[in-house]
Parts: structure tokens; sequence; C-alpha cells
């Protein structure tokens, strides 16, 4: 539990994780294209690799690091998933807008 | 008896379940032409079986049991195979031979069936991967191997525009839930320093006994423990993130929303019983005031009275089933919300809730291959659409009465007596309103199930042709109704040996 490097106070990191994610669920919450929201998703993603990494350098752990190595391979391959998921969709109503399609009702 | 073998025998029925999946992917490559779609669903279903042979074997020799010297830890301990990820997986595989089995007839004119299994098995795999994870970086990255290939499934007719909204529903609401509970987990590591289960719960008990770590500290860990919780409820399909699920399930083709509606939301609760008892345990989480107990108790009242009362009001089949799904994961959850810190009836309860699941695996993906046989003869998906059926398919409809009476919780089938013990437990542990909602909604659940059951036996088809649309006989999918029926009645008999694992397994986590 010894700092190795601390010259900013880890508070300070979670802050600015805090505004990344805040930023992505702003996104996903008012954006209506699936691109967007896709963008949106990335940002989350990617506030949570902020604190793994930083907590890793505070607590001269490499768990994190190592962590955050494997979060961005599977942000990528949800993104691959997403964009085929957005690709039939466009091909069957025309749109990327996530709110066209209602074949059911809510 | 499997100690004398290399440790990582220990994960067979998990490998299993993969290197059937890469089979089926790399035969396919290689020779496209000779593709057969009743071959592979015979490969996957054997792999299936295999994998289920292979776990029921483990748990009767007493693999990763305290009998045999305790779970098998491997990887630096990143995995953890024990008698509860050894259930579960038996739900896993049991659920996947019997979804492959089905497929072969709704997909019968399918060109590339090939993907669907292996997305399948593939899912499987990481299902069973979860149930063993003992760290949160393995839970997250096999929760992602099960979801992934669960979105392409879902929007697996990618001609048809319901099958593609559920799956664009399905992926946002999952991909946001996914990351809600990747931040979790990197709070709880910016809050205890490690992620593996074992010591995240070592330091949270230093935090609860630290007066300046109460604070800061149990701060970010509580909000990161709710998120966790986020994720939980998304892939269980409860309250607050339960409204993809009448979509992905309506949309979706019958035999995945089996899947998903049975394996996958068993593999949710797996993520959430171990990690909430091995990593936050229920004691050092209050002593540190991050009462998650109460969150879960009223997720799971909420859940299952919001399920139930929307399943009452519904007009088709399938989008009755997916909220009847909502309601079973709100019974489910009361196998985490009835814990209490002295400890004492926490194993009964929680494995409890691990039968019922077992027994809801088979009544619930019985219950949806009724309905994809149902698309497949191509009669309606309302109540109305099925009445009448009983006399064209008595067999197939017996069986749907026996899903629906089980899942309604009556006395003698194996849905009673999961419910009974799982509200007993709670009622033990000192949770009697939770026993008390759920055994009302288990009351109001009978209406809408004998619903089903009076369309298909008494009522009389809207015109004596009405169901002439039906000459084809889809063999392996009654086969695989009438197993799961068959498996919901023997577990009657059989209950006793389920529980008693069961209840072994929960128990060895406190």
């Amino acid at each position: 539990m010894t700092a190795v490097a601390s010259s900013i106070p880890p508070e300070w990191y979670l802050l600015l994780a805090a505004a990344v994610f805040c930023i992505g669920l702003f996104g996903v919450l008012t954006r209506r294209d699936a691109l967007y929201f896709l963008m949106s998703v990335e940002l989350m993603m990617n506030a949570a690799n902020i604190n793994f990494v930083a907590f890793a350098l505070y607590y001269g752990d490499l768990t994190g690091q190592v962590f955050a190595l494997f979060v961005i391979a599977l942000a990528a391959a949800e993104v691959a998933i997403g964009i085929g998921i957005i690709l039939v969709l466009y091909r069957n109503f025309g749109v990327t807008d996530v709110t066209v399609p209602t074949e059911m009702r809510w | 008896m499997v100690n004398s073998l290399p440790q990582v025998t220990a994960l067979l029925p998990v490998l299993l379940l993969g290197f059937t999946g890469l089979a089926l992917l790399l035969v396919d490559t290689l020779r496209p032409d000779t593709r057969s779609n009743t071959s592979m669903a015979v490969v996957s279903a054997l792999g299936a079986l295999a994998s289920l042979a292979a776990t029921v074997w483990f748990v009767a020799s007493g693999t990763g049991s305290g009998d045999t010297g305790g779970a098998i830890l491997l990887f630096a301990d990143a995995v953890k195979v024990d008698t509860l990820g050894l259930f579960f997986t038996a739900i896993f595989a049991s659920v996947t031979s019997l979804v492959v089995v089905a497929a072969h007839d709704y997909f019968h004119d399918h060109p590339n069936p090939a993907t669907f299994y292996s997305l399948t098995l593939f899912a499987a795999t990481g299902m069973s991967l979860l149930a063993v994870a003992n760290s949160l970086a393995v839970v997250f990255v096999a929760l992602e191997m099960v979801s992934l290939p669960s979105y392409v499934l879902v929007a697996f007719l990618k001609q048809n525009r319901g099958s593609v909204e559920a799956g664009l529903k399905y992926f946002l609401v999952g991909a946001l839930s996914s990351a809600i509970f990747l931040f979790g987990i990197s709070l709880v590591y910016a809050a205890t320093g490690s992620l593996m289960l074992g010591e995240v719960a070592g330091v949270l008990g230093d935090i609860a006994s630290d007066a300046d770590g109460i604070g800061s500290r149990s701060g970010i860990a509580g909000l990161g423990i709710v998120m966790i919780l986020g994720g939980v409820a998304f892939k269980t399909a409860s309250v607050p993130f339960h409204f993809w699920a009448p979509e992905a399930y309506e949309g979706a083709p019958a035999p995945v929303s089996a899947f998903l509606s049975s394996a996958s939301k068993a593999a949710g609760f797996v993520v959430a019983f171990r990690v909430f008892t091995e990593a936050f345990p229920v004691g050092a989480s209050l002593a540190a005031d991050i009462n998650w107990v109460l969150a879960f108790g009223i997720l799971a009242a909420v859940t299952m009275t919001l399920g139930n009362f929307a399943a009452a009001v519904q007009e088709e089949v399938k989008r009755m089933l997916a909220y009847s799904s909502i309601g079973h994961a709100g019974y489910a959850l009361i196998g985490v919300a009835a814990l209490s810190a002295d400890g004492s009836g926490n194993g009964a309860v929680m494995g409890a809730a691990m039968a019922h699941l077992l027994v809801y695996g088979f009544m619930n993906t019985g219950a949806f291959l009724f309905v994809a046989m149902a698309e497949r003869w191509g009669v309606g998906r309302t109540f109305e659409d099925y009445a009448g059926l009983a006399k064209r398919a008595p067999v197939a409809s017996t069986a749907m009465a026996v899903f629906m009476f089980s899942l309604a919780g009556l006395p003698p089938f194996a849905g009673f007596f999961s419910k009974y013990f799982l509200f007993m437990g709670a009622i033990d542990n000192g949770f009697l309103w939770l026993a008390a909602i759920g055994a009302v909604n288990s009351v109001i659940s009978l209406y809408y199930y004998s619903r089903v059951v009076k369309a298909l036996f008494i009522d009389d088809p809207a015109s004596p042709t009405a169901l002439d649309t039906i000459d084809v006989r889809p063999t392996a999918l009654y086969a695989a109704v009438v197993f799961a029926a068959v498996a919901t009645v023997l577990l009657l008999p059989g209950f006793g040996p389920v529980i008693e694992t069961a209840e072994a397994a929960a128990s060895a986590l406190f």
C-alpha cells in the first residue's frame, strides 16, 4: 500500500475518470445516432482504463495496467460487433438512428 | 480421482465447449462445400453433452469440494474450480445441448448454420469460464465472452427486421451496462488495489476496521459495488436493466431466446453469487457501510413484482415468457438478497436459488422451444393462435403444460420444490417479507401460465382450418421439448441430491 510515484494526488485521477465517464454517459443518453453511441461507450470504458492505470501506479501493482490492455482489446471487439449490428440495422431500416426501429411495442 | 491428473484438466468442461466451437468453425472454413446442418448440430450437441458428462463426473467425484482438498486454483489463482462453478456449468451445458438440438430444425434452411452453432458454444464457453472466475479481470473478460456472441445470436436473422431491432436494443443496453460494470471494477480496484476476489475481501475488512478508511475509500468501493450490481442486473434481466429483455426475447429466434433467458441469466447469477460472497462478504461490507444486501432485496422485490404483473397483460406467448423470465430473475435474486451477516442460513437460501436456476434451466428452455416449434409450424404468436393445438400436437402440448405448471410452482412439479426451498430459506434467514412477496407473485403467475394451458387444451381454434398450416414434423425440436419435459419431471424424485449439492456448494462460499 505504499505510493510509488504520486506527485499528483490519486483523487485527481478519480475525478478525471469520473468526468470522462459522465461525458460518455451523457452522450449515450442524448445521442440518437448509433455511431455516436459507440463512441460514447468507448469513452466510458476508457474512463475505467484511466482508473486502472493510475491506481496500478499508485499501488505499484502491474495488474491494473495489464487489465487495461485487456479492456482495450475487448472494447475493440465490442465495436466490431457493434458496427456489424449497425450495418444490418442500416440495411433493414435505412437509418442509423436508434429510435427509428419500433417493430415491437415497448 | 482427478487429483492424479494435471490440474488443468479440472477445466475440461470449459475446454470441451470451446474446442467444439472452434472445430465447427474450422471444418466449416476448410470444407465449405460439404456444409451439413445435421452433422454440425450432432457435433455441437455431442460437445455440449460431453461437457455435461465431464461436469457431472467431476461433481460426483468431488472435484474442488471440501472432501478432496478444496477448490482447485489455476493460472495464478485467477481461476477457481469448485462445486459452485461445476454446478452452474452443468446448467449451461444442459441448456446448450437442448438449444443446439432444437436449432437443427429451426435453422433447417439457413445458408450458414455453422456460425450459429459455434457462437452458441462460444457463449457457453464464456459462461462456464465465468462460473470458475476468481478474479474481477476474469469475470469481466468472461462476461464479454458471453455478451459478444449473444448480441450476434439475437440479430442472427439479418433479413428479419424484428431480429435486427432486438439485436440492436440488446447491444445498446449491453454495451452500456458492461461499461458501467467495468467502471465499477475500476473503482473497486482504486479502493482496494487488487482484482482477486479474496484479496478484495481482505482489504474491505481492513477498511471496515479502520476508522479513517470509512469515508473516502469505503465510498469509492461502495460506488464500485453498486455499479457491479448494475452489470449483474443487466445479465440477469433484473430491474433497473430489464427493459431490453422483452424486446430481445421477442425479436430473437426462439432457440436464442431460450438460450439467453435460461443460460445467460444463470451466468449473471453466478457472478452475483461468487463475487458478492467472496469479494464483498456481507459482514465486512456492512461494517464498511455498504449495504448491498438491502439493494438486492429491493431489486428482487421490484423485479418479481414488475415481471409478473407485466406478464399478466401480454397477448403474445413469447413476450409473456420474456416477462415471466424477469419475474423468475426476481425469485432467484432472493438467493443473494436474503443473506445475513451471521451466516447461519446463507448456504441454504443460496443453494435453493441455485437449484431453482437448474430447474428453471429445463422448464424455461422447454417453454421457449415450444414457442420455437410454433414458429416453425407457422401458427401465430398470440394466445388465441395457440387455441386447440393440443388436438394436433398432444405430446408437445402436454410438455408445454408441464413447463407452465412447473414455472408457476404447482406442487407435483420440480418448480414447486425449488421455490419452496427458496422461500423457506428466506424465512429461516429472517426475510419473511421477501418470501411473502415471492409467494404472492407466484399466485399471480398462475393466472397467465394457465392461460397458455387453457388455450392449448380447452379453447377451440379460431377457424376449423386455422391449424392446417401444421404440415411439418420437426423431429429434433420435438425431441428437445420432450427431453426438457422429462427432465422437469425427473427433477422431482431427483431433487434431493440436487439441493444437497447446491447447498454444499453455496455453503463453501461463506
